[in-house]
C-alpha cells in the first residue's frame, strides 16, 4: 500500500485520501439535497392555508440560541481536528465531547420548538407551509442526530486506539460533516427564520 | 510553537461568523427596503458559508484534489441554484 | 388487514404469477440444496466485493427485469391490438403501463449500464477495483432489494397505477387509496440510495485510480462518459430522494405538499420529478454514447474522430441536462416566458448531441469497417436515434407541443430515443465485452440474426405510434372504439411487439448456446481492440492486472500491439485485495424488511428495521478490515495458468 508521510495522518494512505474525496462529493450531493428542500420551502412558505403563517409562529430567542450552539460546535470540532493534527489525544476527545454536547443542546431546543408548534396547532398536517418547514428542519435535525451517534462511535474508537490511519481519517471526515451541517443551518437561519420575520 | 498551537484561523472564523449572524439580524428592523434586506441575508450567508469552507474545512488543503473539490462545490451550487430558482420560476414567478 | 386485501386476488393472470413465483422459488431452493451450491452462492456471489462479479449480477438482474418489463409491454400491446379489446381491464392496464415504465428505466436500463460500468471502467483505467469495493456491494444490494420490493407489489398489495411519473393529485391517498404508490415511493427510494452511492464511488475511482500516465484526456471515451454520467447521478438523485420522501410524507403521515387543499401544490411534484427525471434521461444515454464510441472506433480500426469535442459536448450536455426539465409539462399552465426559456434550452441540447453523431460518422469514414454484431447495433443506432432526436426537437417547441403532448407521438419519440440509445447500446456492449468476462464470444451468426429481428421489429412496433399520435390517439388509454380508425396501425405495432419478444428470446438462446458450444478465446483480445481492458486475460483474474500498466497514450493497448509503447514493465509485486463481506447483503435484506413494513404502515416492524440499519452502520464503523495480500508466487501461478501454460 502506498503511504505518503508528508501528508497529515488522515490523508496518508491512498484509501484514506479516496475516502476524503468521496465524502466531499457526498457533501456536494447533500448540497443538491438541501437545495431541493429549500426550493420546496420557498415555493410553499406563503401558502399557509387555514393554518398559522411564518410570522405568527417563529420566535427569535430559541433560534438565536440554536444558532449560537451550532456555530460554537462547528468551532470546537475544528479545534478537535487541530489538536488531532498536533497529536494531542486528550484535547481532541475533550473538544469532541464539547461538540457533541453542543449538538445535543441544539437538538434539545429544536425538539422543544417543534413541541411548541404542535401545541399551538401548527402540525405537519396543517398546511403546505408547515409540512415544508417541518421537513426542512427535520431533515437537518435528523442529520444532527445521526452525527451525534457517529461522533460517539468515533470518540470510542479514538479512546481505544489513539490516532491511527483509521481513527484520524474518520474523525477528519466527521468534522467535514459537522461543518457542513453548520453551513446548512446558516441558510435555514437566514432564509427561513429571518426572511420569515422580516 | 505557540503560533502553531494557537488555531488563529479557527478563532478568527468563529468570531467572524458570530459577527455576521448578528449583522443578519439587521433585517428585523422594519424600515429597510425588501431588496436591501435580502441582499444583507445573501451576502452574510455566503460569507459565512465560505468561512466554513476555507477556514474550517480546509478545502484548499490537499494539492492533488483541490481543483476537483472546487469543481464539485461549484457544480453542486449550480445544480442547487438552478433547482431553487428554476422551481420558483416555473411554480410562482412564471405561472399564469 | 384481511388476507384477501393483502394479496391481490380475482385475476387468473395474477394467480398464475403467484403460482409461478412460488414454483420458481421452490425450484431455486431445491436446486441449490441438491447441487450443494449454497456455500458457493454465498462465498462467491452474495458476499463478493469484486467489481466484475457485481457487474455480472447487475446485468443478470437487469436482464430479468427486461423480461418482466417486456412482459408488461407485450400485455399492453396485446390489449391495444384490437378496438374494444378485453384482455386487460382499465385498472390492470394502468398498473401494467406504470410498472413497465418504472422497471424499464430504473430497474433495467440503469442497472444494465451500471453493470457494464462495473465490469469495464476499472479495467479501462488499469485499476484493481473501484475506490470503495464494499460500498459497491452495498449499492448493488440496495438496487436489488429495491427492485424486488417493487416487483412483489404485483401479487401483494397491488401495483402502483398512476404512471411511472406518479403525478399528483392522482397519486395522493384520495385517488390512489391502495398501497401501490407506497411501493413506488419506497422501492425507488431504496434503489435510488444505491445508485447515488454508485455515482460517488465511480467519480472517485475515475479521478483517483487511473493507471500512471493516463491523464484525463487519455482516458477511453466510455470511461469519460461514465465520469460525466456519475456527476449527473450524484447531483440529480438527491432531488429524487427528496421528491420521494415528500411523497412518502404526504401518503403515510398526512403531509400537505402536493394536496389540493391547505396550500399544497400538486404540480410541484411534477416539477421535482422532472428536475431529476430529465437528467435521468442523460444518465441512461451518455454511457450508451460511450459504448458506441468504443465499438465504432474498434471496428472501424481507427481512433475516435474528434475526441476533445466528444468530451466537451458531454460536459455541455451534463450542464444543459439540468436546465430543460419544464419541457415535460409545457401544458401545465405556466406562461409564455417560462415555456420560451425551456424551449430554447431544450433545442440547445440538440447541438452537442449532433456534434457526437457527426464524430461517429467521421470515425467511420475511410475506416476498415467490420460488421460484427456490436458494430451492427451501433450502425443501426445512428439513423434510428436521429429520428428520435429530431422528433424530440419537434416536441421541444412549446407551441407545437400543445398538439403532441401526451399523445402516442410522444410515446414513439421516447422509445425511438431510449431503445436505439440505451437498449441497443447495452446489448452491443454485452456482445462486445462478453468475451472479456467469460472467455468466449457469443455466436456471431445468431447474434446478427437477432439483430435484424430486433431492429426491424422495433421499427414495426414504434413507427406506427408516431402516426397514431398525430391522428390524436392519447397515451395511457386502455381501449378505443373502432370508429376512431386507430385499429390497423395498432395491430401493426402489436405484431412488431411480438417480433421484439422473439428477438429477445433469440438473444437468451444465444447466451445459452454459446455457453455450451462457443469456441474458447485464448488471446484475451478477440476483437483486436484498442483500450486497456483487452490487455489482461479473459476471463479476468481477481486482481485484474498482474502488473500495473504504465500508459503513454490514448488507445495505449493498440499502440502496444503496434510496438510503439510498453505497458507492463515493472516487476511483479504482491497485490492488496479487499476481503469479501456479508454485510452489504444483510443490509439489503434489512432495507427490504424496512421498506415492506413502511409500505403497509406497520410501525413497529418499521422501527425495528430502522434500528437494524443503524446497527449495521455501527458494526461497519467499528470493523477493522485490512483486506488480504496475494503473494507473488500465487500471481505467477495464476498468470501461467491463464496463459495456458502447465504449472
Amino acid at each position: 500500500m502506498k503511504v505518503n508521510h508528508t501528508l497529515p495522518l488522515e490523508y496518508r494512505t491512498e484509501e484514506n485520501s479516496n475516502k476524503i474525496l468521496g465524502f466531499w462529493i457526498f457533501l456536494g450531493a447533500e448540497i443538491a439535497l438541501f437545495a431541493t428542500l429549500f426550493a420546496v420551502y420557498l415555493t410553499l412558505w406563503q401558502r399557509a392555508g387555514n393554518g398559522p403563517t411564518a410570522a405568527e409562529i417563529f420566535e427569535m430567542k430559541p433560534v438565536l440560541a440554536e444558532t449560537f450552539l451550532l456555530l460554537t460546535s462547528s468551532f470546537t470540532i475544528g479545534l478537535a481536528v487541530h489538536s488531532m493534527r498536533l497529536g494531542l489525544k486528550k484535547p481532541t476527545l475533550v473538544f469532541y465531547l464539547i461538540t457533541l454536547l453542543l449538538g445535543a443542546g441544539f437538538l434539545g431546543i429544536e425538539i422543544f420548538e417543534f413541541y411548541t408548534y404542535v401545541h399551538e396547532g401548527a402540525t405537519l398536517q396543517t398546511s403546505a407551509f408547515l409540512s415544508s418547514l417541518f421537513i426542512l428542519l427535520g431533515t437537518h435535525g435528523a442529520h444532527v442526530t445521526l452525527g451525534l451517534l457517529w461522533g460517539i462511535a468515533i470518540m470510542i474508537q479514538i479512546k481505544r486506539e489513539g490516532f491511527n490511519e483509521y481513527t484520524a481519517n474518520k474523525s477528519f471526515i466527521f468534522s467535514l460533516y459537522w461543518h457542513f451541517l453548520d453551513v446548512v443551518w446558516i441558510f435555514i437561519f437566514s432564509f427561513v427564520y429571518l426572511k420569515g420575520l422580516m | 510553537m505557540m503560533k502553531q498551537l494557537f488555531p488563529i484561523k479557527h478563532v478568527m472564523g468563529y468570531l467572524l461568523s458570530l459577527v455576521l449572524s448578528a449583522v443578519a439580524l439587521v433585517v428585523l428592523i422594519p424600515d429597510l427596503s425588501y431588496n436591501v434586506k435580502l441582499t444583507i441575508l445573501l451576502v452574510s450567508a455566503a460569507i459565512q458559508a465560505s468561512i466554513q469552507l476555507f477556514l474550517f474545512m480546509h478545502i484548499q488543503e490537499e494539492k492533488g484534489t483541490k481543483s476537483t473539490l472546487y469543481i464539485n462545490i461549484i457544480y453542486a451550487l449550480f445544480v442547487g441554484l438552478v433547482t431553487i430558482f428554476g422551481t420558483l420560476l416555473t411554480m410562482i414567478w412564471g405561472y399564469m | 388487514m384481511k388476507w384477501d386485501e393483502f394479496f391481490v386476488t380475482g385475476e387468473p393472470m395474477i394467480y398464475g404469477a403467484m403460482a409461478s413465483i412460488v414454483l420458481v422459488s421452490v425450484a431455486i431452493v431445491v436446486g441449490l440444496t441438491y447441487f450443494k451450491k449454497w456455500g458457493y452462492l454465498w462465498r462467491e456471489w452474495l458476499t463478493t466485493v469484486d467489481h466484475k462479479r457485481i457487474g455480472i449480477m447487475y446485468i443478470i438482474a437487469a436482464l430479468l427485469m427486461l423480461f418482466r418489463g417486456g412482459m408488461d409491454g407485450l400485455l399492453m400491446r396485446g390489449q391495444l391490438a384490437r378496438p374494444e379489446n378485453g384482455l386487460l381491464d382499465a385498472q390492470h392496464y394502468n398498473e401494467i403501463f406504470t410498472t413497465h415504465g418504472v422497471i424499464m428505466i430504473l430497474f433495467m436500463a440503469m442497472p444494465f449500464i451500471i453493470g457494464l460500468m462495473n465490469v469495464v471502467v476499472p479495467l479501462q483505467i488499469g485499476a484493481r477495483d473501484v475506490a470503495f469495493p464494499r460500498l459497491n456491494a452495498v449499492s448493488f444490494w440496495l438496487f436489488f432489494f429495491g427492485a424486488m420490493l417493487f416487483n412483489i407489489s404485483f401479487v401483494i398489495g397491488g401495483s402502483p397505477d398512476a404512471g411511472w411519473t406518479a403525478y399528483f393529485p392522482l397519486a395522493s391517498n384520495e385517488f390512489s387509496p391502495t398501497v401501490g404508490i407506497n411501493y413506488y415511493a419506497i422501492a425507488l427510494q431504496i434503489a435510488g440510495i444505491g445508485t447515488l452511492m454508485t455515482g460517488i464511488n465511480f467519480i472517485v475511482t475515475i479521478i483517483k485510480m487511473r493507471a500512471p500516465g493516463m491523464s484525463l484526456m487519455k482516458m477511453p471515451m466510455f470511461t469519460w462518459s461514465v465520469l460525466i454520467t456519475c456527476v449527473i447521478i450524484t447531483f440529480a438523485f438527491p432531488v429524487l430522494t427528496i421528491a420521494l420522501a415528500l411523497m412518502t410524507v404526504d401518503r403515510l403521515f398526512g403531509g400537505q405538499f402536493f394536496t389540493m387543499a391547505n396550500g399544497g401544490m400538486d404540480m410541484l411534484w411534477a416539477n421535482l420529478f422532472w428536475v431529476w427525471g430529465h437528467p435521468e434521461v442523460y444518465i441512461v444515454i451518455l454511457p450508451a454514447f460511450g459504448i458506441y464510441s468504443e465499438i465504432i472506433s474498434t471496428f472501424s480500426k481507427k481512433n475516435l474522430y474528434g475526441y476533445t469535442s466528444m468530451v466537451v459536448s458531454m460536459v455541455a450536455i451534463s450542464a444543459l441536462s439540468f436546465l430543460v426539465w419544464a419541457h415535460h409539462f409545457y401544458t401545465m399552465g405556466h406562461g409564455a416566458m417560462v415555456n420560451g426559456i425551456f424551449s430554447i434550452t431544450t433545442m440547445a441540447i440538440a447541438v452537442p448531441t449532433g456534434v457526437k453523431i457527426f464524430n461517429w460518422l467521421f470515425t467511420l469514414r475511410k475506416g476498415k469497417i467490420q460488421f460484427t454484431t456490436p458494430m451492427m447495433y451501433s450502425l443501426a443506432f445512428i439513423p434510428i436515434f436521429t429520428v428520435g432526436g429530431v422528433t424530440g426537437v419537434m416536441l421541444a417547441m412549446a407551441s407545437a407541443d400543445y398538439q403532441y403532448h401526451n399523445t402516442m407521438f410522444l410515446v414513439a419519440h421516447f422509445h425511438y430515443v431510449l431503445i436505439p440509445g440505451t437498449v441497443f447500446a447495452v446489448i452491443a456492449g454485452m456482445y462486445y465485452w462478453f468475451p472479456k468476462l467469460f472467455g468466449f464470444r457469443l455466436n456471431e451468426r445468431q447474434g446478427k440474426l437477432t439483430f435484424w429481428v430486433i431492429a426491424i421489429s422495433f421499427n414495426v412496433t414504434f413507427l406506427p405510434l408516431f402516426f397514431l399520435g398525430l391522428k390524436g390517439m392519447t397515451r395511457r388509454m386502455y381501449t378505443y372504439s373502432a370508429e376512431t380508425g386507430f385499429g390497423p396501425l395498432n395491430l401493426i405495432a402489436s405484431i412488431g411487439a411480438v417480433g421484439l419478444a422473439i428477438g429477445f428470446g433469440l438473444l437468451v438462446y444465444n447466451i445459452y448456446w454459446s455457453f455450451r458450444y462457443a469456441p474458447r478465446d485464448t488471446t484475451g483480445d478477440p476483437w483486436d481492440a484498442r483500450t486497456l481492458e483487452w490487455a489482461t486475460h479473459s476471463p479476468i483474474p481477481d486482481y485484474n492486472f498482474a502488473i500495473t500498466p504504465k500508459v503513454q497514450s490514448l488507445d495505449c493497448f493498440w499502440n502496444m500491439k503496434k510496438g510503439k509503447e510498453k505497458l507492463f514493465e515493472d516487476e511483479l509485486e504482491e497485490i492488496h485485495m479487499p476481503s469479501n463481506s456479508g454485510q452489504p447483503f444483510i443490509l439489503g435484506v434489512i432495507f427490504f424488511f424496512l421498506g415492506f413494513a413502511l409500505v403497509f404502515s406497520w410501525w413497529v416492524p418499521a422501527i425495528i428495521g430502522g434500528l437494524g440499519v443503524l446497527v449495521m452502520l455501527g458494526i461497519r464503523t467499528f470493523e477493522r478490515d485490512h483486506g488480504y495480500h496475494i503473494p507473488v508466487s500465487e500471481i505467477k501461478k495464476t498468470e501461467q495458468r491463464l496463459r495456458g501454460e502447465t504449472v
